[in-house]
């Protein structure tokens, strides 16, 4: 089966379940599938690989708020050949590199250091409330009236070697300066 | 368009060709277009949707990853570039619709749900329908649905019709007006051609040309409808010429049927000649075969200016070669194209008088040359070969025509004679009938006078007592008695028939001359005077012997005959006059010459009479001569190896001189002093059936001591002569008369011949003398004699005979 086909009874689940007004979608089901799209729309270094057997890494730092949700979402998906696996770090010490790093509200203490060790090393930091310190993720998920907004701070994401595309920029709120092309 | 009617069908049609042609191309060439762009437009409009389409996808990509429905919202209000789409919406991997294009549209207009398969496009009746995958990456975000309407399309064809439209008419409107001026370069030459074949079809005339306008074909075609012109033109010419010939050639025939004169042909032939084909000289002359010359006869009536100067006139005789002569005799025509280069004198002639070609034509009829038609032109080499044909068949015509004439002629010729032949037989049997009447007549005046005769001559010998002047009466009763015999002699001559055969006989002229006057004086003495005319008669007759040897009664004829002409001859009177003369020969061998002339002072004649006036039939005195008369005298002349010579001069007179040569030997007077003859006494049996002339011949006999028994008709003489026979006294002669009631003279002699054949016979007639011209002397007749009997006459027969038969003299004494 499609794994499109799959993203679709997925979100045709979420959609069910919030027509149906018992429970709207998760918050995190929403980004769980999100935390799949940005594979899509951003550009790794070709170090951030060691070969292409290499995973495309997703990590969960602090608790993983997705439950089962980000595993459905990336089971069986590739990104550029490389399979998609989810890690979990329970503390800072636990980070281990990774493409994708998703901090849990609940681990934002350490984040300010987590972020400063993986800044450089081609990570796509992602969170959904503000890090205290110097340091913030590269792209924040706001919840506004109900609706996930994306907030992208280009400098960091420059700082990391990421490229974004613009498509994502477009509907998000972008911090930072955009270089001249 | 309009067209104008008057416009000629041939320019229409042109036009009508160009403009068809040039709108079957334009339409043809605009539907293409046309197909082509319809066609290529719906790719075109398929592959701009298809590409706006995917430009909006690929832009929409991150709203939907990231279910942002206003960004989506504002990616599709980019399709607002293209007004022609209706309608857009993007529908996510779940089919749900997640924005729409235009923002306000009805939820209707769109399909409630997409599914994810099924992308393409589909055209449907007013609109274009675009379903699209919107992926990034390989990851399938969702669908964009895309319409548009098909506006474009149609507003592209109503402008691409709008253009066509103009461009037809534009197109059509130039190729009018340019086809209009072009054609003209086709048309205008075939036009002027159907004018002018039009024009000459109506006036005839073949003389005018059409031009040439530069185009090849058509110049051909000019080429060839003028070549086609001109021959019809020479055709028309020679047409015109053969007619012209036939013209000719018909007034011809009409001539010989109305005129039948060759002078009158030839009259026809050369005005008709001059008018259908002209000449500057023609002429027909005659050909002499006897003597080998031409001599000019008719000249065209157009060439007698000619004719005088080049002196050749009716009546000139024409000098040619021998070879060209006997060339026309062949029939052969015979054409001089220069006749400068020939040294014969006639073309000489004409060559001289800037008469350059000749051509002569032989008149041939039978394969006899009787003639040449000359014809002559000005300049050299004018005779065509159809010309020369034309002539030929020319003379042949004449000749026929000629021919014909003479034929004509001699027929009526033929016919005249016949007439005055049977004009002159009827006159001989008037003659004749009057000659038997006149015979008879001689015969009953000869026996009523033969007893006066008789018994005169026998009282003047035997009556020695008369007085002087019983004497004197007798003899002038004896003088008129042989007056009347004369006359009656002299009538019996007259009228009697002419002899078949010459018999000569030694004759006086000047006698003949005497009787001739005599004869004739009725019509030199008496007619005149009845008429007051006075005609002098003057003889000159020589005193030398005029004997000739001649039919006396031919000669009398002749002077009679030319005593007549010169009377004739002398209307108011004059003087005739006769001479005779001899002319003693220069020589011994020939013989003497007699001429007799006879001369009048009348009106002569010219010289054409002279010329024909001895040709039988010819007479200038109209219904009262027969045109015979000086005929009969030459052809006596002729038959006598005499001459004639006639000295004549209108106005004058005229003199006929016939020359005969003199009779050879003596004159002797015939010496018939009659020795007074002793009569013997005979025996005479005496047959009449008149018994005056019984009575007073008896006498007569009688008185001569004869013994004369007389038996009143024939059949009583030949039994008196029978009974006398057996006895001891036959008749020694017996008298009898020709003319009796049954049994006439020549049956009495027969029978005296039957009973006794040596007693002879003498035989009495009133037609004596004619019975012995004719040679007529019946058989068993010895002796014939006139009546009245002359008694000397009758004794000298008597005693011829007499000699023959002696025996039976008769007894003297026993007359009664």
């Amino acid at each position: 089966m499609p794994k499109f086909v799959r993203h679709a009874g997925l979100l045709f689940a979420l959609l069910l379940a919030t027509a149906a007004g018992a429970t709207a979608p998760d918050e995190y089901q929403v980004e769980a599938v999100f935390l799949l799209h940005f594979t899509q729309f951003v550009e790794w270094p070709a170090q951030a690989f060691g070969d292409a057997h290499t995973p495309f890494v997703i990590g969960v730092l602090g608790r993983d708020p997705f439950g089962s949700a980000l595993d459905d979402a990336v089971r069986g998906e590739t990104v550029n050949g490389h399979p998609l696996v989810v890690k979990r770090f329970a503390g800072a010490a636990d980070v281990a590199p990774c493409q994708i790093l998703f901090i849990d509200r609940s681990a934002v203490s350490d984040a300010n250091r987590v972020i400063d060790s993986v800044s450089h090393n081609g990570t796509l930091t992602v969170s959904d409330v503000a890090v205290p310190g110097p340091q913030d993720v590269i792209i924040r998920f706001l919840n506004e009236d109900r609706r996930i907004r994306l907030r992208i701070n280009v400098d960091f994401a420059r700082t990391a070697g990421l490229t974004i595309s613009s498509k994502l920029l477009r509907p998000a709120q972008v911090i930072g300066t955009i270089p001249a092309q | 368009m309009t067209m104008n009617t008057k416009v000629p069908a041939i320019r229409r049609q042109l036009i009508q060709m160009v403009l068809l042609t040039s709108g079957a191309v334009l339409l043809l060439t605009v539907t293409c277009l046309f197909a082509y762009d319809f066609l290529t437009f719906r790719q075109t409009s398929q592959r701009q949707l298809d590409t706006l389409g995917r430009a909006i996808a690929a832009n929409s990509t991150a709203a939907l990853a990231f279910n942002n429905s206003d960004d989506a919202q504002t990616v599709l209000a980019a399709f607002e570039v293209d007004p022609h789409i209706t309608h857009a919406a993007l529908y996510r991997l779940d089919g749900v619709r997640f924005a729409v294009y235009p923002s306000n549209a009805a939820a209707g207009e769109f399909p409630a749900q997409l599914k994810a398969d099924g992308t393409g496009f589909r055209f449907g009746r007013s609109d274009l329908v675009g379903i699209l995958p919107v992926t990034e990456g390989q990851r399938r975000m969702g669908t964009l649905f895309v319409q548009s309407d098909l506006g474009a399309i149609y507003d592209r064809m109503r402008l691409y019709a709008g253009i066509v439209a103009l461009v037809v008419c534009a197109s059509g409107l130039l190729a009018y007006f340019l086809s209009r001026r072009l054609q003209q370069r086709i048309s205008g030459p075939i036009l002027a051609l159907a004018e002018m074949a039009n024009a000459i079809s109506t006036r005839h005339d073949y003389s005018v040309r059409a031009s040439n306008v530069g185009a090849f074909e058509l110049d051909q075609l000019t080429d060839a409808f003028n070549h086609m012109l001109g021959t019809i033109q020479s055709s028309e010419a020679r047409l015109h010429v053969q007619l012209g010939h036939l013209n000719l050639l018909q007034h011809i025939t009409h001539a010989i049927g109305d005129s039948q004169d060759l002078a009158s042909i030839a009259q026809v032939e050369g005005v008709g000649e001059q008018r259908s084909m002209p000449l500057q000289y023609a002429c027909i002359a005659r050909y002499d075969a006897t003597v080998g010359t031409l001599t000019v006869s008719t000249v065209g009536a157009a060439s007698q200016a000619h004719s005088e100067r080049l002196a050749l006139q009716p009546g000139t005789a024409i000098v040619l070669d021998d070879s060209v002569i006997a060339a026309c005799v062949k029939g052969q025509l015979i054409h001089e194209p220069d006749t400068r280069r020939v040294a014969l004198p006639l073309l000489q002639r004409l060559a001289a008088h800037d008469l350059g070609s000749l051509v002569i034509a032989p008149l041939v009829a039978e394969r006899t040359l009787f003639g040449v038609l000359i014809a002559a032109r000005g300049e050299v080499g004018a005779f065509t070969s159809a010309d020369c044909e034309f002539l030929k068949q020319l003379s042949e015509h004449v000749a026929l025509a000629a021919r014909q004439a003479e034929l004509n002629s001699a027929l009526q010729l033929a016919y005249d004679d016949l007439r005055r032949s049977q004009q002159t037989t009827m006159q001989q049997e008037r003659l004749r009938a009057l000659g038997q009447i006149a015979s008879g007549i001689a015969h009953d005046i000869n026996n009523a006078i033969s007893p006066v005769s008789l018994y005169t001559e026998s009282l003047l010998e035997r009556e020695p007592n008369l007085s002087e002047r019983a004497r004197n009466y007798l003899t002038t009763i004896q003088r008129a008695i042989g007056d009347v015999a004369g006359t009656v002699a002299r009538m019996r001559e007259f009228y009697r028939q002419r002899e078949p055969q010459l018999s000569l006989s030694r004759v006086d002229l000047n006698v003949t001359v005497q009787q001739a006057l005599q004869l004739t004086q009725a019509r030199w003495s008496d007619m005149p005077q009845q008429k007051g005319i006075m005609i002098e008669v003057r003889t000159d007759l020589a005193q030398v012997p005029t004997e000739v040897m001649v039919a006396e009664g031919e000669m009398r004829d002749a002077l009679t005959n030319l005593i007549f002409n010169a009377v004739d001859a002398m209307p108011e009177g004059g003087t005739l006059t006769i001479r005779t003369r001899r002319v003693e020969p220069s020589s011994a061998d020939e013989p003497a010459r007699i001429y007799i002339e006879i001369g009048d002072t009348g009106i002569g004649m010219d010289e054409a009479t002279q010329r024909r006036c001895l040709e039988p039939f010819f007479t200038t005195k109209g219904e009262r001569g027969s045109g015979l008369g000086l005929a009969m005298v030459y052809g006596m002349i002729t038959r006598h190896s005499a001459e004639l010579q006639l000295d004549s001069t209108p106005g004058r007179g005229s003199t006929f001189r016939l020359i005969f040569n003199a009779a050879g030997g003596l004159t002797v007077e015939p010496a018939f002093a009659t020795p007074a003859i002793e009569p013997q006494p005979l025996r005479i049996l005496l047959v009449d059936d008149d018994p005056l002339l019984i009575a007073s011949l008896q006498e007569v006999l009688l008185g001569d001591g004869h013994d004369v028994t007389a038996a009143n008709g024939g059949q009583a003489g030949i039994d008196a002569f029978v009974a006398a026979s057996g006895t001891a006294q036959p008749f020694a002669i017996v008298v009898t008369d020709l003319g009796m009631p049954y049994v006439d003279g020549r049956r009495v002699a027969a029978a005296v011949k039957a009973a006794c054949a040596t007693t002879p016979v003498i035989l009495l007639t009133g037609w004596g003398q004619r019975l012995v011209s004719e040679g007529d002397i019946p058989p068993h007749v010895d002796r014939v004699l006139n009546k009245p009997p002359r008694l000397v006459d009758l004794r000298a027969a008597l005693n011829d005979l007499a000699v023959t038969a002696p025996l039976k003299r008769a007894q003297p004494g026993r007359s009664r």
